[in-house]
């Protein structure tokens, strides 16, 4: 079935005989492992052409999407990392190949005539190799594709005259973005493929009709050299041996070092440092050769020639001789060359960033970097957030002022976003560790990937300083990824800037639209600080004279009083609309002005009754004085002025004395027939007890108390009160009830104020009238009472008997001094 | 002629090797992601406190859909019913007949489709106008007093 159709095809077209002429070509003898490069580069296109077609089907030339598609490439897709890192390392092998291809060819003189044409289209070759590398190095979008890209638009800029139309044309524009990105897309898969194509099947299709050059004979006396060999399977298997060693390479360096991919391009990392590729470092070396005016000698003029000279090799080097050591002067020219770019290329190399040597302590701290997200705003020579300065920028640094500064950034700038980060001193000194080690070569650590990943918009310019105008058009977005404080570790230090002076005036509308976003600082019951007391409900109406009177001029609210709160929305004149011209009905009496003393007394609010020196404001009913007016309104009137009756000469004090019968002051007359709100108009509940020292005038249920208070302190009473005159005996008339009939036996036991309650009606000396003796008996009655008869002028032998027979008898028996005086001690005596 | 096919095997069978190492990563990687199925993630909706019984809040739903390696931000609203004894339906606001949204009325206590008159029952079912089906239902879970849905009818 096969043969048959290949069969039909070689009628059809010849192609199966030209295959195989193909391969069955002879080979001089000569020819060996030396020339099995150019089949090895062959294959690194074939190896390239289809890795990148493979991820052509994934790959989006655009700025806001190139770089997720090339992570969805690395992380979504099976074998994405392995084919993407192939065709990173195939397109650096393939540079290294065409060198040594190159080198061997210009060695064995094989582009002598009649194969000039097959070197010409070698040097388009490599020109077109390198053409790959630029525009490739564009395309994943990261950090160095971005940078790098401008750096060499910048290199072209500098070619005098046409450099920015160069520039401007490579660029699609004058600036570096989509425009940019689509043509290198374009230039990298269409254009350079096409010539790639045409130049490899011309080179091939020359290197088979003139044949493979044979080693070190002459021009013209390449018969000489029999062709012993075929091209398969002779050549072909050291071909496929060279094949398989160049696969195991790149097959080992794609899967133990990964293509790298930097972060998301940020146009505005401006810390970033792109580092050329190894094999253009030269170039970059021989700019530094020239003078800044110049430049372009080194970035244009010379590679030009260099391009112009090695096109040319074959025309200019006409020596028939292929022997190396016959055409010195070439040979030596060449070498001169190559080994002045291999110089300059290592020169390159040593500039680049050395990678880091952490000491164990800076390694921890590097980690500490990563786990306390340092670079979501500082980066390390870029690739941090643009937040806070870069930390490969500056020069060394002190170990005890980074710690400072971590500890408390507000020291070194009040005004700074920094969180504090007040680590246990372990981690803290590895942490400094880390950061005093890290100069101008150091590179930012991997960091890991964060779930989910960020949108394109948070790579966009200015996106720090704007970020606020996102928040405000749509918080619940900001919510599927950041928790609310988020927001508080840059805001803890510092306000939002709309929270400015007008800011409580508009605070509302902003909270009420996006609570989430106040929540992000403030808790919930932030608000009810203010608010509980001014819930603009319906009951507001009523109480919101009420609550201004309470919180009057005291600062409680971030230093605001309670009107100044009220004038952020409300005018002075927002009041009137209400009360101008509303005054109460009782407000409207001809007499008001003399009662209003009175009105205002009749129910007490409890307000303000804690100073006894301030006016009190009381309140008639729901509708208070104090609804409208403060407690210095009533100032206005009486401050320092006190009512007439004040004025009276026996207003404070009564007069006469106790014994004549007293005349009771103005104050008591006054309160006793205006009753005591009168009183209180002015004057706290309290104020009476100052002088009184206890509740004036007396309460209701007074009368049921008095006695035991009078027995607590008789001379508060006496103070207004005489006793046994009219005042007590206008109740006591008759006999208390506690003068049962047996109260002669009884009493002693019910005395317990000694006696003052007694006084009352029997006056102070009732005690004596029976009993002869103070009493209760004195302390020192005990050891005193054997002299009582001596001292009452008893005497005789039986004087004790007598004794006790006219006092103590009263109350003791015979017996009750047996208690002490023993039978024994009498009989004795 | 031993050497020579000797060297041809080699040569086709590294050959063999290189078309393998090129051509099977690149097919996995092309043909794979065609038979991947992504379900829809399930999405919080709120807790089960925040709605009452018999009646049905709206809720938007904010949430990230993956479209290859673009992510988009879609929204969403759904309505979200407690009937009686904790039984919980999460529906679509969108009028199974010409696609407009649908409200709740409280006074008629029924979901009004402005488009067409169309009535729609509190769970769903079609009262009348012209829908042909009730409101669609997404499938939900709940864990721990969280009412998560899948939009995904």
């Amino acid at each position: 079935m096969l043969r048959r159709f290949l069969d039909w095809l070689e009628r059809e077209t010849g192609l199966v005989s030209a295959w195989h002429r193909f391969w069955s070509q002879p080979l001089p003898a000569t020819v060996g492992w030396g020339q099995i490069f150019g089949a090895l580069l062959v294959l690194c296109l074939v190896i390239l052409f289809v890795t990148g077609g493979v991820m052509m089907f994934y790959y989006s030339p655009t700025p806001d999407q190139a770089y997720a598609s090339v992570q969805y490439i690395e992380h979504y897709l099976p074998f994405g990392k392995f084919i993407r890192a192939l065709h990173y390392w195939t397109a650096r092998i393939i540079v290294l190949l065409l060198i040594i291809h190159m080198v061997r060819v210009f060695i064995w003189g094989a582009y002598k005539k009649p194969r000039q044409m097959i070197w010409v289209t070698g040097v388009l070759l490599l020109l077109c190799v390198i053409g790959f590398g630029l525009t490739g190095y564009t395309l994943p979008w990261d950090q160095k594709a971005y940078w790098g890209t401008a750096v060499r638009l910048k290199i072209a800029e500098n070619i005098p005259l046409i450099g920015h139309a160069v520039a401007n044309f490579l660029r699609g524009g004058e600036q570096l973005g989509a425009v940019t990105l689509m043509r290198f897309y374009v230039l990298h898969v269409f254009v350079l493929p096409i010539l790639v194509f045409v130049l490899v099947a011309w080179h091939i299709r020359q290197v088979h009709i003139l044949g493979v050059t044979p080693a070190w004979v002459k021009v013209g006396q390449e018969d000489e050299i029999p062709k012993t060999q075929r091209l398969h399977p002779d050549h072909t298997a050291r071909i496929a041996a060279g094949a398989l060693v160049l696969l195991a390479l790149l097959v080992w360096l794609s899967v133990k070092f990964p293509a790298p991919l930097e972060p998301r391009a940020n146009p505005l990392d401006t810390a970033y440092k792109p580092h050329p590729d190894f094999y253009v470092l030269w170039l970059h070396e021989l700019l530094k050769l020239f003078p800044p005016h110049l430049e372009f000698f080194g970035s244009f003029v010379l590679p030009t020639i260099l391009v112009l000279l090695l096109l040319l090799v074959p025309f200019i080097e006409r020596n028939p001789e292929r022997h190396p050591l016959r055409r010195l002067p070439a040979i030596t020219t060449g070498l001169v060359i190559l080994f002045a770019i291999i110089a300059l290329n290592i020169k390159g190399m040593e500039a680049l960033p050395q990678p880091e040597k952490l000491s164990p302590l800076a390694k921890r701290g590097q980690e500490l970097f990563v786990e306390l997200r340092c670079y979501t705003c500082h980066g390390i020579n870029g690739g941090g957030g643009p937040v806070g300065p870069d930390l490969g920028l500056g020069g060394k640094r002190d170990p005890k002022k980074v710690e400072a500064i971590l500890r408390n950034p507000g020291s070194f700038n009040a005004h700074t976003v920094m969180p504090s980060y007040d680590l246990p001193p372990e981690e803290m000194r590895a942490l400094v560790a880390y950061i005093v080690s890290i100069g101008p070569n150091s590179k930012m650590p991997p960091i890991p990937p964060v779930e989910p990943e960020k949108p394109p918009s948070h790579f966009e310019e200015n996106w720090f300083a704007n970020h606020k105008f996102e928040v405000r058009k749509d918080p619940a977005s900001c919510g599927d990824c950041h928790k609310p404080f988020f927001c508080q570790a840059c805001h803890q230090n510092r306000r939002p800037s709309s929270h400015d002076e007008q800011w409580l005036k508009f605070h509302f509308g902003n909270a009420a639209e996006q609570p989430a976003m106040c929540n992000a600082c403030h808790t919930p019951d932030y608000c009810e600080e203010c608010h509980k007391l001014m819930r603009h409900d319906t009951k507001w109406l009523k109480g919101h004279g009420t609550q201004l009177a309470k919180f009057g001029e005291t600062k409680k609210w971030s230093g605001l009083t309670m009107h100044q709160l009220c004038y952020h929305c409300h005018t002075k004149q927002s009041c009137d609309e209400c009360h101008k011209g509303a005054l109460p009905e009782s407000h409207k009496a001809p007499d008001f002005l003399q009662k209003h003393g009175e009105l205002a007394g009749v129910e007490d609010l409890g307000l303000g009754t804690g100073n006894k020196e301030k006016v009190v404001v009381a309140r008639k009913s729901q509708h208070a004085c104090s609804t409208c007016h403060t407690k210095q309104f009533c100032d206005n009137c009486h401050m320092g002025k006190k009512p007439k009756s004040h004025e009276q000469p026996n207003f404070v004090l009564g007069r006469g004395t106790r014994d004549e019968g007293r005349v009771k002051s103005g104050h008591a007359v006054e309160a006793l027939s205006k009753g005591q709100k009168s009183c209180q108009t002015c004057h706290a509940q309290q104020f009476c007890s100052n002088c009184h020292g206890t509740e004036m005038p007396h309460p209701q249920n007074f009368v049921n108390i008095h006695v035991a208070e009078a027995r607590k302190d008789m001379a508060l009473c006496q103070r207004c009160h005489t006793w046994s005159e009219s005042e007590c005996r206008q109740c006591h008339s008759k006999r208390p009830p506690s003068h049962t009939p047996n109260f002669r036996k009884t009493h002693p036991q019910q005395i317990t104020d000694g006696g003052v309650g007694c006084q009352v009606c029997h006056g102070r000396n009732a005690c004596m009238d029976c009993h002869k003796l103070p009493m209760p008996h004195p302390n020192d009655f005990v050891r005193t009472h054997g002299e009582l008869a001596k001292q009452r002028g008893i005497k005789g032998k039986d004087s004790v008997r007598q004794l006790q027979k006219q006092l103590c008898v009263n109350c003791h028996t015979d017996s009750y001094c047996r208690k002490c005086h023993l039978p024994e001690f009498a009989q004795k005596r | 002629m031993t050497r020579r096919k000797w060297l041809d095997k080699f040569v086709k069978f590294s050959a063999g090797i290189v078309a393998a190492f090129l051509s099977i990563p690149s097919l996995v990687m092309l043909v794979v992601p065609a038979f991947r199925r992504e379900r829809a993630p399930w999405i919080r909706v709120g807790h089960l406190s925040e709605f009452r019984p018999n009646e049905p809040k709206a809720v938007t739903l904010s949430y990230q859909r993956r479209d290859g390696w673009v992510v988009r931000t879609s929204r969403t609203t759904v309505y979200v019913v407690v009937l009686g004894e904790g039984k919980v339906k999460v529906l679509s606001n969108i009028c199974t007949h010409a696609n407009c949204a649908v409200r709740w009325e409280k006074g008629r206590q029924a979901f009004f489709c402005p488009c067409h008159n169309g009535y729609f029952a509190i769970d769903g079912s079609v009262k009348s106008g012209p829908p042909p089906r009730p409101l669609d239902e997404f499938p939900h879970k709940i864990e721990g007093g969280e009412i998560f849905v899948r939009l995904q009818v």
